[in-house]
């Protein structure tokens, strides 16, 4: 019952969305829906371009709001090959959603580790056949767009994200955000014992042996990337000499660093905002685990998942308009219900009880390709004895 | 033919080193049922060998060793695009050098203990009357096909210090379980998901043992240990040295286990480098692995000694366990339960937990993952034997540098850890091979690349144990040298040569890395999706494909055993 009103609903909402897209739109949109439900009539069209998946959320139901849906968008057809290093589990079912929406496009899915990819495409060089690259972090994309393999983005395509979140040449764009935090055990500390200040954590003697983190993962090292540009390299050595000698604990990565602080083995650490959202999605809202931010440093950035085209593929317009379904407003919707991420688009706002994006607090002067460089972030990590 | 020869006399004499199963059950039944014509055939006379094609085979062997090093071009040629005076700074920085340290003494730990495990795992069920014989044979040899990174993540879970266990214990008042993190707890989680390499080996050596050499040193008043150390012991060494070889050389190139276990690995250093995309500094210490490598392959053709042993015989009665009977099952028992049972148990908990899927009906179970894994396995496994002839031959024929050499080398791809050699084969595929790039033919050579090892020291060690007088006495009876090959020698090494097909079948049944950069596309295998749901959290949604991966090499150990015809007495 509930999961018809959401449908209606977003038909209602649909019907809007073509209809401000102008006429273009609109036909655009009858064509897709005619075609991606096998013929159907009005009521089948509705159901096959909604929400994404169920339309629930640990967090209580919702339904779309703002952004531009997928039917005012350009018609997808041909095939393309596009490597993911976002995991099949988390985005796979929005990949199958706009392959089922046109019959003859299809879209065939390399998955694996960001870094792994940006290797393997920086290995295969002109024999890539990746067409599109999809990557959890901004550092990974700014690597390929450094070493000449991305090719500029339509400008509108890149528009439909603010400036902050995308490439400055726009080679690249972000798709949904996440936001750096501080997951704390809330048995053991309230909101206000967690400082805001980022550099106040080697001094908080009271987290002696408490603090987790995993400095092999790739957000870790943006994050020291982040403060290397705001405060420097020596201010950013001394802040993880600090936190080695304040006895933090290594993980391999940053879910099983707060699973530890769930399950009270330490009681704080460092970790992208999604991973508490995941455990306590899992675990229940009663999870002793719970989300704190600095204030405007670099334990506040805010780093992006996005995607590229790469230059070396013949498909430049069909890897545009791929990305630029991942920018609609089904998809963003799904970031923020299945991924607990931000929603980049304005108007889709996130899940639970997170900050709007505009409630957050990164520190300003630093943008995300400078979170590329992490060459030097890794020199400095193993001269202090971090890596 | 080969299933008459299974039990012909012949083959109970000279029984090839390392078997999966082939038991020499005592009994009146198989001491003459049907002399074949494998021993008719050695009973004509003519002369022999020199006429046996050797300069083709060493060309093969040849051929096999140069394919299976081609991996390291790409990792030399980018090694040099590091600066010497940096490639230095880099080898000799202390951070390199600890945990070089590190990963010798894991290294050496987790050798040490796989023999202590797998050895009396071996001799407890080919030797004794151990109950449930045939259930423990196929139950602990199951740990090899487990992702050992899924073992180490299972007993965080399980026996971390705020682990499943301690939540179970808290009302009895335990607060925190010591620490599993570290060498110890790396040593146990490796030591317990590859030790089944050594127990493989030895049983086979443990089979084809001549026992009454045994009984005759009973007879001489040695008590069954020091019987057990001055005869068994000297005939098995070689096989335990196999066995070790790979144990090490696996514990070498291991990434996923010493970061969860939190240990600071060789390893480790090499993914940091990959994933600040520095390939060149990255290749530089995978080089300094190979340099390792090939220190322990010398070692260990220093300590496995003269294998010229052409021994094997009869068996007799099985050892009584009386009232070992309880600790012997106990430690089946515990090995089994530790490798098995906690990484299920902790899957299933987290699959019925269920509600942390959210979003993951992408990853539901479809049977083509099981086709996918075993059809891939099961071309490896052909592969890797035909690869392997010629090297294996060749080395157990020839006392010679370049033969030695052959053999060694094809080594190098199993102890270099797999994403190397899966960006190896990216490079190698899509500059000089791209029809083939992406598509199964260069997945199934990346995995022969890596497993190689396993088919070629199984089969190396059959062919020590087949005495030269019998292939020669085929030809005497006029055979052609291929003919004596085929009828004789070939019957003779075949439980062998199963043997060694069995460990690349089980251990390309979960290799990852490889897979991930070479497979086609949209090719998902059980082991990837293991992975896509355990990467992301999952884990719930990984205990079903986890769970078929192992019930699926559960039935091909058991279909392998048959083939070997395994009494069932």
């Amino acid at each position: 019952m509930e999961r018809n009103d959401t449908r209606r609903l977003s038909r209602r909402r649909l019907v809007a969305a073509g209809v401000t897209a102008g006429i273009t739109g609109l036909a655009g949109c009858n064509d897709i829906l005619g075609s991606g439900s096998g013929g159907g009539g009005t009521d089948n069209s509705s159901q096959s371009i909604g929400q994404i998946g169920s339309g629930r959320s640990p967090f209580g139901d919702r339904s779309i709001e703002g952004g531009t849906s997928m039917a005012a968008m350009p018609a997808l057809s041909g095939e393309l090959t596009v490597y993911s290093g976002r995991g099949e589990a988390l985005v796979g079912e929005l990949v199958g959603f706009i392959d089922d929406l046109y019959d003859d496009f299809s879209v065939q899915v390399r998955y694996a580790g960001s870094s792994d990819l940006v290797n393997q495409i920086l290995t295969e060089g002109d024999g890539s056949p990746a067409d599109v690259f999809y990557s959890v972090n901004a550092g990974s994309l700014g690597t390929l767009a450094e070493e000449g393999r991305t090719s500029a983005l339509p400008d509108d395509v890149l528009e439909l994200v603010r400036d902050e979140f995308q490439d400055p040449d726009g080679q690249w764009t972000g798709t949904s955000g996440r936001a750096r935090t501080i997951p704390y055990n809330t048995d053991q500390w309230s909101e206000s014992d967690i400082p805001t200040d980022i550099s106040a954590f080697p001094d908080t003697e009271r987290f002696a042996d408490e603090v987790g983190w995993a400095p092999t993962y790739g957000s870790f090292q943006a994050f020291v990337t982040a403060m290397r540009v705001l405060r420097g390299d020596e201010e950013t050595r001394q802040w993880l000499q600090g936190m080695l000698d304040l006895g933090v604990q290594e993980y391999s990565d940053e879910f099983l660093v707060c699973q530890a602080i769930a399950d009270g083995e330490i009681s704080v650490g460092f970790a992208n905002h999604y991973y508490i959202q995941r455990i306590l999605a899992g675990r229940g809202q009663e999870t002793p685990l719970a989300t704190a931010f600095t204030n405007g440093d670099a334990g506040s950035i805010f780093n992006v998942a996005g995607a590229c085209t790469l230059n070396t593929s013949d498909k430049q317009e069909l890897g545009a308009n791929f990305v630029r379904h991942l920018l609609s407003a089904e998809a963003q919707d799904y970031f923020a219900r299945e991924t607990f991420e931000y929603p980049l688009v304005s108007g889709v706002d996130p899940v639970g009880d997170l900050p709007r994006i505009d409630e957050l607090n990164p520190p300003q002067g630093i943008d995300l390709t400078e979170l590329a460089d992490l060459e030097a972030t890794v020199d400095l990590m193993r001269d202090v004895g971090v890596l | 033919m080969i299933r008459q020869l299974a039990d012909s006399p012949t083959r109970r004499i000279y029984t090839p080193n390392i078997q999966m199963d082939a038991e020499h059950a005592p009994g009146p039944d198989d001491t003459a049922s049907d002399a074949t014509e494998s021993t008719q055939s050695v009973d004509s006379a003519e002369s022999l060998a020199e006429s046996t094609p050797r300069l083709g085979v060493s060309l093969a062997a040849a051929t096999v060793a140069a394919l299976v090093l081609l991996p390291l071009i790409w990792l030399v040629r980018l090694a040099f695009d590091v600066g010497l005076s940096e490639a230095l700074a880099l080898s000799l920085r202390p951070q390199t050098l600890e945990v070089f340290a590190n990963s010798a003494a894991l290294v050496v730990a987790v050798t040490a203990a796989s023999i202590l495990v797998g050895v009396p795992l071996a001799y407890l069920t080919v030797r004794t009357d151990l109950p449930f014989r045939r259930f423990w044979t196929v139950a602990v040899s199951l740990p090899l096909v487990i992702p050992s990174y899924i073992g180490a993540f299972a007993f965080v879970t399980a026996f971390g210090p705020q682990g499943a266990l301690q939540r179970l214990l808290e009302p009895l008042g335990v607060q925190s379980l010591p620490r599993l993190y570290g060498l110890g707890g790396a040593t146990l989680v490796l030591t317990l998901y590859t030790y089944p390499y050594v127990y493989i080996t030895t049983r086979a050596a443990l089979k084809s043992m001549d026992t009454t050499l045994v009984e005759a040193a009973r007879t001489l008043r040695h008590t069954r240990w020091e019987a057990f150390r001055r005869v068994t012991l000297p005939q098995i060494r070689p096989a335990v040295a196999a066995g070790s070889l790979l144990v090490a050389l696996y514990t070498l190139s291991d990434f996923g286990t010493p970061a969860i276990m939190r240990f600071d690995a060789f390893t480790r250093v090499i993914f940091v480098e990959f994933n600040a995309f520095g390939r060149d500094f990255a290749a530089l210490l995978s080089l300094q692995l190979v340099a390792v490598t090939l220190l322990i392959l010398a070692a260990e053709s220093r300590i496995r000694g003269d294998e010229q042993v052409y021994g094997g015989g009869r068996a007799t009665d099985r050892v009584r366990l009386g009232r070992w009977k309880l600790p012997a099952l106990g430690l089946c028992g515990s090995v089994a339960g530790l490798a098995l049972v906690v990484p299920l148990a902790v899957l299933g908990t987290w699959f019925f937990r269920g509600a942390s899927d959210v979003g993951s009906e992408t990853l539901a179970f479809d049977i083509s993952y099981v086709l996918n894994s075993v059809g891939v396995a099961a071309a490896t496994a052909a592969v890797a034997a035909v690869f392997a002839f010629p090297v294996a031959y060749i080395a157990a024929h020839h006392r010679g540098k370049v033969a030695t050499l052959t053999e060694r080398a094809t080594y190098v791809g199993y102890a270099v850890p797999g994403v190397v050699i899966g960006l190896a084969l990216v490079y190698l595929g899509t500059s000089y091979a791209q029809p083939i790039y992406q598509t199964l033919y260069l997945l199934v050579f990346a995995y022969v690349v890596r497993f190689l090892p396993q088919a070629v020291g199984s089969l190396r060690a059959s062919f020590l144990r087949v005495d030269p007088k019998l292939p020669e006495a085929a030809r005497t009876l006029g055979r052609t040298p291929s003919g004596a090959f085929r009828s004789v020698t070939l019957p003779l090494v075949a439980p062998g040569l199963f043997g060694g097909m069995a460990l690349v079948f089980l251990t390309t049944m979960k290799e990852l890395p490889a897979t991930l950069f070479l497979a086609p596309t949209g090719f998902e295998t059980l082991v990837t999706r293991v992975w896509s749901a355990y990467s992301q959290g999952y884990f719930g949604r990984a205990a079903v494909p986890a769970l078929i991966l192992l019930a699926v090499s559960g039935l091909s150990m058991l279909v392998i055993v048959s083939q070997e015809g395994y009494d069932v007495k």
